[in-house]
């Protein structure tokens, strides 16, 4: 009886085995062995695109892969020193009233479909942001422009209807793409770029593959295949990383996945910054939060040390308004709203609601997640409620709390290049109204270099006074990846993953 | 007989410590559930916190205890709605006119077709996930449960020669169905309500894991299990207790479910 | 017996039409309008209006429904609104994989079970019986997504066996295929195979009572030879229902599953889908689960009705 009792599970048993053992020597991923020149670099990745056309589709997923990858700009962000580059245009020049660009563009060009890349292209692609084509809320960033000639074919003339400090930097985000007049029929499915890789093969709930370009313009990439693999969790993504399924965690790795590897000498870790401020985004228009002394009281309510230490392990940096140390008007403001419980229950007893009750409609990713169940235990201690309302992101997120504005508090990572803008702009979620702050942005756009940093730090200092919102820590950029991976971002400040400076050695 | 009281001793001493432990959370937890102390992230098993603390710095023990109650509520809600829906449904079905039973029954098939966790997901996907989407979702995919075993009852009750002799003597319907009716299909139930229960736990934890279910930070076994999987590397015994846990619960209900089914089934009785 | 069978067809479509409209009407009281949800933010009310005519969605619900489910028996599901990509080629392609998830579950539970099951009866006396049963009383109470966690702990991170998770078609590569099938497969099966133990466990304990078994052992044959040769078929019966109503637990639990192990399945699509308020997406898996389900039941329906004689004397 013990005999056929066990019998089951020995088979159970040796099938693991067998199945285990059969692939000891085996490649993980097929085709190739990893290490040899054409083996697939596999890098790991949270959000999944839903579709490939970021001109109609919001969210930072679809930029994160295909910008600079597959598609190009008339110039690009240095992911080292944060300075404007060159790209599809070799050379531009500004006219001293800052109203008129002429770029230069590089000659011998050509899109993934085969068309040459002409001043034509740059007339298409700046009027199409213009147009009802586009639809995705960084469009208004093109608003300024109020012209494009083709001067000739390596010629483009690009006029501002008026001096935009911001204009040539946005151009390094999406809304600067480059796109063909006989690329764009199918841009979910099919994108024509002039970048380095094309999509060659996109398998929804699992990977995105990038194949390399023989007829790129530029120095080819070193990694002739890519494969994005696209993950729910971070677990998901580490153990796939530990078990040789990948090879990189790009995003998503979160603090858990360095701490894994730690020691590990298969694998290294590399940290620096991003643009990901994780917002404490405050109703400014309606309930509590619209009196100024609840949404100070909230900002001094937060021990934002203990937030980023037991949300996101400390890793990341700790930012008192909505600007990254890599921006130029970067500075540190301890004093504006520092963790003060008392001083909190005095100004929500000041305004009259010792004990607001606030829901907290957050999105449900595992950041903001872990931080509002901090916050929410903070806030109690000063005797707000929060009720934390997990949101599905980004439909739902975007539907209630972006869009109508249906919160108290919410809490999600901004990730766009210099957001700080966003104040300005009374419609956004935050709601916040202040003709000084719009003023100084306004202003920040036409003067000089000095007066832009001055006016914007000007209005990082006045939102944080105003506390318009509260920025609990900036998202730090954690790739762990197998040791001889190289050229891996040390910071994420444009909108993409650049892929092209990567290699194996 | 095979089984013995012992499913019935077993099952009920772990029900009642579920229930103790829920009911213990009201009054008294070593700490509270839900404060997160950045001073004692991780920390191992010991004097201070018998079983750790979680990632936030909270009490495993008490998220556990208070986990408890929002298993059980989960499931008394759930069970509770499908019970006082179901049961009227499926002795309906058996006292009224032969059209109404198979009605009801093919109804019955057609909701046993979405299963409780798409229900939930659907629910969820449509009024936000909460603790309350998610026990009516439970609840509804459990109505066809209830109906279908109380037709059944009711089927064999009132082919009894004293309810015969009632019905024939002009006693009202719904008196049947309360004195005689009911009383005699109320252990049935019983069982039935006990196997739900045990389902309605693992529904729960399986809809708060893919956070359908309870929201952050009220504890739920399920959510913390899938809290504690993004530390699986680091302390695998964090997703080990709310998991043995949900396993106890669920082996309690249902261990209790055969106890009692060994007491009330008559077709079981009859063997013996 | 014939009557019974056309009968059973007739309640199984309407049924299939029921389910359709619930789960259309379900999406259709989605709050968002898809047309903005598409569009973003800064869209102009012009610019929704065209597309929510490009979509379909400005006409009344009846017509949405009619086209929508018109399109069903041709494998049609429409064309999502968030992806722009058509959904039939792609829930078959998930369903598929989820397939591959089920079945393998499905044949882990029986290999585990069958034998369990039999003994455990064969031997209800016995203290290995008596272990049986504990342990899939046991099993039964663990969900499937903590085993999975816990055969990931052990057998992907801890030891290093097997991949975590991740999925690669068997056309692909058959080895890696199965390497990333074990973990799932043993998972979903075990939990499904602790339950079918219990029920293979009680049918044939019933069955070891009927009289023509006590004959048969009368006539000299041992308790296995006589369970093998008379008593397995009679016991198949309630398991093959049980074995049906398992599928659809399956497939739920296959949606789990599917999230630990970060399998591209159905599951995964419809919670990708809820995500992205995909509404034609979620309307159109939670159908084809939904069928699945009762295509099951109606299949064992029948097989029920053509195999009991005393059903079949019954009508």
């Amino acid at each position: 009886m013990t005999r056929s009792l066990l019998r089951p599970g020995v088979l159970l048993l040796a099938g693991v085995l067998l199945v285990a053992g059969c692939s000891a020597g085996s490649t993980a991923s097929p085709g190739a062995a990893p290490g040899s020149p054409d083996a697939p670099l596999r890098i790991g990745l949270t959000a999944e695109p839903a579709n490939l056309d970021f001109t109609r589709t919001d969210g930072a997923a679809i930029p994160e892969a295909l910008l600079v990858n597959v598609y190009e700009g008339l110039v690009q962000l240095d992911q080292g020193t944060g300075e404007i580059e060159p790209a599809l245009a070799e050379s531009w020049t500004v006219s001293p009233d800052g109203l008129v660009y002429d770029f230069t563009l590089r000659e011998g060009v050509t899109f993934s479909n085969g068309e040459a890349f002409t001043a034509d292209d740059v007339k298409f692609s700046i009027e199409r942001v213009r147009s009802d084509a586009w639809t995705v809320s960084l469009k208004s960033g093109m608003g300024v422009v109020s012209g494009v000639e083709v001067v000739s074919p390596t010629h483009a003339r690009v006029t501002l209807s008026q001096p935009s400090n911001s204009w040539l930097h946005r151009m390094t985000t999406r809304i600067g793409a480059m796109f063909d007049p006989s690329g764009v029929d199918d841009l979910a499915n099919t994108p024509v770029g002039t970048g380095p890789y094309t999509v060659s093969e996109f398998r929804r709930g699992d990977a995105l593959v990038l194949a390399r370009r023989d007829d790129y313009w530029g120095e080819k990439p070193a990694i002739a295949r890519v494969d994005l693999q696209y993950f729910d969790d971070a677990t998901a993504a580490v153990n796939a990383l530990l078990t040789d399924g990948i090879d990189v965690i790009g995003t998503g790795a979160g603090p858990r996945g360095a701490r894994a590897v730690r020691g590990d000498p298969r694998f290294q870790v590399i940290e620096g910054t991003t643009n990901g401020e994780v917002t404490l985004a405050m109703n400014n228009a309606a309930g509590p939060t619209s009196d100024p002394r609840v949404r100070r009281a909230i900002a001094m309510a937060i021990d934002h040390e203990a937030v980023l230490n037991t949300a996101w392990a400390g890793r990341g940096t700790l930012i008192d308004t909505m600007v990254p140390p890599t921006d130029p008007w970067y500075q540190p403001l301890p004093d504006v709203t520092p963790y003060d419980p008392a001083a909190a229950r005095a100004l929500l007893a000041e305004a009259g609601t010792p004990a607001p009750s606030l829901r907290m409609r957050i999105a449900n990713l595992p950041y903001a997640v872990a931080s509002a169940q901090v916050v929410q235990s903070q806030l109690r201690e000063v005797g707000i409620d929060a009720q934390i309302e997990p949101l599905e992101f980004p439909a739902r997120w975007l539907e209630d709390v972006f869009r109508n504005a249906d919160y108290d508090l919410s809490i999600v990572s901004h990730v766009e290049p210099r957001d700080i803008r966003t104040f300005g702009d009374p419609s956004y979620y935050w709601r916040y109204d202040n003709p000084e702050v719009q003023r100084l942005l306004a202003d920040s756009e036409a003067g000089t270099q000095e007066q832009q940093i001055t006016d914007l730090q000007q209005v990082g200092r006045l939102i944080a006074e105003d506390a318009a919102a509260d920025w609990l820590f900036l998202l730090p950029n954690l790739i762990v990846a197998d040791t001889d991976v190289q050229g891996l971002p040390q910071n994420r400040i444009g909108e993409s993953l650049d892929l092209t400076a990567l290699s194996r050695g | 007989m095979t089984r013995t009281p012992a499913a019935l001793v077993v099952g009920g001493a772990i029900v009642g410590i579920v229930v103790a432990a829920a009911l213990l959370s009201f009054v008294w937890t070593p700490y509270d559930a839900v404060q997160v102390d950045p001073g004692t992230r991780l920390a191992p098993p010991g004097f201070a916190h018998w079983l750790g603390t979680d990632t936030f710095g909270r009490d495993v023990v008490s998220q556990l205890l208070v986990g408890a109650r929002t298993t059980l509520f989960v499931g008394v809600v759930a069970v509770g709605l499908a019970g006082v829906v179901g049961t009227p449904i499926g002795i309906l079905a058996a006292m009224g006119p032969p059209w109404l039973g198979e009605l009801v029954m093919r109804t019955n098939d057609l909701v046993l077709a979405f299963p409780a966790l798409l229900l939930a997901i659907m629910f969820g996907a449509v009024y936000g996930p909460s603790t309350l989407t998610a026990m009516v979702a439970i609840g509804i995919a459990t109505v066809p449960s209830f109906a279908r075993l109380a037709r059944g009852g009711a089927l064999q009750v009132l082919a009894t020669e004293y309810v015969l002799a009632a019905r024939s003597a002009g006693r009202p319907r719904t008196a049947i169905a309360v004195r005689h009716v009911l009383p005699n299909i109320a252990g049935l139930l019983l069982v039935q309500a006990s196997v739900s229960f045990a389902i309605a736990v693992l529904a729960e934890a399986a809809l708060s894991f893919l956070g359908f279910g309870t929201r952050p930070p009220t504890p739920s076994w399920g959510r913390m299990l899938q809290e504690a999987q993004q530390f699986l590397y680091l302390k695998p015994e964090l997703a080990l207790w709310p998991g043995l846990a949900i396993a106890i619960a669920v082996l309690g209900f249902n261990l209790l479910g055969d106890g009692l089914r060994d007491r009330f089934d008559p077709r079981l009785a009859d063997r013996r | 017996m014939v009557l019974q069978l056309v009968r059973r067809t007739a309640v199984f479509a309407v049924s299939l039409v029921v389910a359709s409209v619930v789960a259309f009407a379900f999406m259709s009281v989605l709050p968002g309008d898809p047309a903005r949800v598409a569009l973003g933010v800064n869209a102009t009310e012009e610019a929704v209006a065209a597309t929510r005519a490009a979509f379909g969605t400005d006409r009344p619900l009846v017509v949405q429904y009619l086209d929508w489910v018109g399109g069903l028996p041709v494998g049609d599901f429409g064309r999502s609104y968030v992806t722009a990509v058509d959904i039939g080629p792609q829930i078959v392609d998930r369903l598929l994989v989820t397939t591959w998830l089920v079945l393998s579950g499905m044949a882990v539970a029986l290999v585990v079970a069958v034998p369990l099951g039999v003994l455990a009866a064969m031997r209800h006396r016995s203290a290995g019986g008596t272990v049986i049963s504990a342990f899939s009383q046991v099993g039964v109470a663990v969900p499937s997504f903590l085993a999975g966690i816990l055969l990931v702990t052990v057998f992907a991170v801890r030891l290093g066996w097997l991949p975590s998770g991740g999925w690669v078609p068997p056309a692909q590569d058959p080895v890696e295929f199965l390497r990333r099938l074990v973990l799932p497969a043993l998972a979903l099966g075990l939990v499904q195979g602790a339950v079918l133990t219990r029920y293979i466990r009680s049918a044939v304990l019933d069955v070891l009572r009927e009289d023509y078994l006590r004959t048969a052992r009368s006539k000299g044959l041992t308790p296995g030879r006589a369970l093998v040769r008379h008593g397995l078929r009679n016991a198949a019966i309630p398991v093959v229902t049980v074995l049906g109503l398992q599928l659809a637990t399956l497939l739920v639990g296959a949606v789990v599953v599917e999230r630990v192990f970060v399998i591209p399945g159905l599951g995964s699509l419809l919670l990708d889908g809820v995500a992205n308020r995909d509404l034609l997406l979620v309307q159109g898996v939670v159908i084809v689960i939904v069928l699945a389900v009762l295509v099951v039941n109606f299949l064992v329906d029948v097989a029920y009705t053509v195999l009991d004689p005393r059903l079949r004397r019954a009508t």
